[in-house]
C-alpha cells in the first residue's frame, strides 16, 4: 500500500452553514494505486465531489491527511485534470477554443500546428465534428460535457478526476463515451477517480468500485472488479459475472439511496 | 414548411412596419392640424419644425451637435477606463471594497448632474466643465457594473483554470477580462444615453454652443420651433447613441447573444 499514488489517510470533512456543522464526510480511508480506474458511488450528498475537491487542492481536510504521491496536497493539485459537476466552460470561447484553452497556458505552451491537430483529434474522439464554431450557449448539456471531457484530455494530465461526466448523456452515447474513457485511460495508463451514481457504469469502467453511505459519507462497501480487460462496455452488462457483482453492489447501495431521499 | 414559416415571418415584419409608419403619419397629420389652430406663441407643428431644421442645418447646426458628441467623448475617454480599473481592482480584493465602497455610494448619491454649476465655477465657459460632467456620471455607472461583474465570476470557473495551470496574469488575461468585457459593454450601455444626458445640462446651466445651448437659448427666446427642433436633433442623437452600442455588443458578444 505504500506504493499507492493517492492516500486518502482518515480524512474528514465539515461546513459550516447557519452557525451549524455539517458533517459531509466521516472520517475516510482508502488508497488508490497508479492506473488504477476508482469509482465512488453513493446517493447525492454523500461527500464524492467532496473527495475530488480535496484531490484537486481545492478544499482541505478538516481532519486526516490526504497524500498525492506520499506528500501531503496542501495546494492545487496540478497533476490532475479535473472534470467537475459544473460547467466549467468559457461561455464566449467556441467549442475549439474552450478544447485548446489549457494548450494557451504557458505550462502546457504548444506550437500552433500541433495544438490545432490535437484540438481536431479531440473534437473527433468525443464526437463534436461540425460543431468547432459553435458557443457552449448553442450546444446541449450533453455536448457541453463532452466539451469538457476533451478539454480535460488534451493535456494529458496522470490523473483524471471525474465528477459525473456522463450523466447528462442518452444511454447510448453513454455508452460510446465509455469505450471511449476506456481506451484513452488504458492507452495513456491514467489513473482515474470517478463519481456517479450509476452503479452499472461504475461496474463496466472500474477496477475498484467503493460504495459511500448517505450523509454524513463513510465508505460502505469496497469491490474489486474482476471482469477481463480490455471490456467490451457495450456486452459486458449480459455477463453473468457483470449480474452477480450489481447485484451484491447493489444490496449495499439500495438502503442509503432510500435513507438519501427520505432525508 | 421552413419556407412558408419564414415567408410569414417576412409578411409579419413587413405589415409592422407598415402599420409603424401609418401610425407615425396619422400622428404627425394631427399634430399639424391642431397646430394650425392654436396660438403659435406657445406651440409648434411639424413643418415649422422641419423648416427650423433645415435653416439650422445651414447655419452651424453641425457646429453644435460635434460639441455635444466631444463633450460626451472627452467625458466617457476618462469616465470608463477609471471606472472599469476601479471597478476591477476592487470588485477582486473583497477588503478593499468594503472599506471605499460606502463612501462612493455615499458620493453616488448626490445627483450627479446637480453638480454642474460647481464645475463651471472652477472650469470656466468652455467644453471642460461638460467634459468633467460627464466624466463623473459615467465613472459611477461603469464602476458598479464592472465591480458587481468582477465579483460575480464564477469561483468554479477559476478554480478550474487554475487547476489547468494559469498563474496570475493568465487568469486575468485569459479568465477575468473576457468576463468583465460583457460588464463592461453593459455598464457602457447605460453610460452612453447618460453622458448625452449629463452633457446637454451641463451646456442648458451655461455654454456658448452645444445642443443644450440651443435648446436653452430657443427657451429664453419663447421660441417654441426652435425648441421643438433642437429636442428633436436631441432624440436623433440619443437613438443614435443607442443604436451604436447595440451594434457593438451584437459584434463583439455573439456567444451572448445566442446563449441568451
Amino acid at each position: 500500500m505504500s506504493s499507492a499514488l493517492i492516500t486518502l489517510d482518515n480524512i474528514a470533512k465539515s461546513f459550516w452553514r447557519d452557525d451549524r456543522a455539517i458533517t459531509a464526510l466521516s472520517p475516510v480511508s482508502l488508497s488508490i494505486q497508479r492506473e488504477e480506474f476508482v469509482a465512488l458511488v453513493g446517493p447525492s450528498g454523500c461527500g464524492k465531489s467532496t473527495i475530488l475537491n480535496m484531490v484537486a487542492g481545492l478544499l482541505q481536510p478538516t481532519d486526516g491527511r490526504l497524500l498525492y504521491e506520499g506528500k501531503v496536497v496542501g495546494d492545487l493539485n496540478r497533476r490532475v485534470g479535473y472534470m467537475t459537476q459544473k460547467d466549467t466552460l468559457l461561455p464566449w470561447r467556441t467549442v475549439t477554443d474552450n478544447i485548446g484553452s489549457p494548450l494557451e497556458l504557458a505550462c502546457h505552451k504548444t506550437p500552433k500546428a500541433e495544438r490545432e491537430e490535437r484540438i481536431r483529434q479531440m473534437i473527433e474522439l468525443v464526437g463534436l465534428k461540425g460543431f468547432e464554431k459553435h458557443y457552449p450557449g448553442e450546444l446541449s448539456g450533453g455536448m457541453r460535457r463532452r466539451v469538457a471531457l476533451a478539454r480535460m484530455l488534451i493535456y494529458d494530465p496522470e490523473t483524471l478526476l471525474m465528477d459525473e461526466p456522463f450523466g447528462a448523456l442518452d444511454a447510448q452515447l453513454k455508452l460510446v463515451m465509455h469505450d471511449e474513457i476506456q481506451r484513452i485511460v488504458g492507452l495513456g495508463r491514467k489513473t482515474v477517480l470517478f463519481v456517479t451514481h450509476d452503479l452499472g457504469e461504475a461496474i463496466a469502467l472500474a477496477d475498484r468500485v467503493v460504495v459511500f453511505s448517505s450523509r454524513p459519507g463513510r465508505i460502505k462497501a469496497v469491490r474489486a472488479v474482476d471482469l477481463p480487460r480490455p471490456r467490451d462496455v457495450f456486452r459486458i452488462r449480459f455477463t453473468p459475472r457483470f449480474t452477480e457483482l450489481h447485484e451484491e453492489l447493489w444490496d449495499e447501495l439500495k438502503d442509503e439511496v432510500r435513507k438519501g431521499t427520505d432525508a | 414548411m421552413l419556407g412558408t414559416a419564414s415567408e410569414a415571418g417576412s409578411y409579419e415584419r413587413r405589415a409592422v412596419l407598415l402599420w409603424r409608419y401609418c401610425l407615425l403619419a396619422v400622428l404627425l397629420c394631427g399634430w399639424e392640424a391642431y397646430g394650425r389652430f392654436v396660438d403659435e406663441t406657445w406651440f409648434s407643428r411639424p413643418s415649422l419644425i422641419f423648416a427650423r431644421i433645415v435653416t439650422w442645418a445651414g447655419d452651424g447646426l453641425a457646429v453644435h451637435v460635434a460639441t455635444t458628441l466631444a463633450e460626451m467623448a472627452g467625458g466617457l475617454a476618462i469616465g470608463v477606463p477609471l471606472g472599469t480599473l476601479l471597478g476591477l481592482v476592487l470588485g477582486r480584493l473583497p477588503l478593499l471594497a468594503g472599506i471605499v465602497r460606502p463612501i462612493i455610494l455615499g458620493l453616488y448619491s448626490v445627483p450627479l448632474v446637480t453638480l454642474a454649476p460647481l464645475f463651471i465655477f472652477w472650469f470656466g465657459l468652455g467644453l471642460m466643465p461638460k467634459i468633467i460632467l460627464v466624466a463623473i456620471v459615467t465613472f459611477f455607472l461603469l464602476f458598479f457594473t464592472t465591480f458587481s461583474g468582477a465579483q460575480t465570476i464564477d469561483r468554479d470557473l477559476i478554480d478550474n483554470y487554475r487547476l489547468l495551470g494559469a498563474t496570475r496574469a493568465e487568469l486575468v488575461r485569459k479568465l477575468i477580462a473576457p468576463a468583465c468585457l460583457a460588464w463592461i459593454l453593459s455598464g457602457m450601455k447605460i453610460a452612453l444615453p447618460y453622458s448625452l444626458i449629463a452633457a446637454v445640462v451641463g451646456e442648458m446651466l451655461l455654454a456658448r454652443a452645444g445642443l443644450g445651448y440651443l435648446l436653452m437659448n430657443a427657451s429664453q427666446q419663447i421660441d417654441m420651433t426652435g425648441m421643438f427642433a433642437a429636442l428633436f436633433i436631441l432624440m436623433l442623437v440619443g437613438v443614435a447613441v443607442g443604436e451604436s452600442v447595440n451594434w457593438v455588443e451584437r459584434r463583439a458578444m455573439r456567444w451572448r447573444v445566442l446563449s441568451n
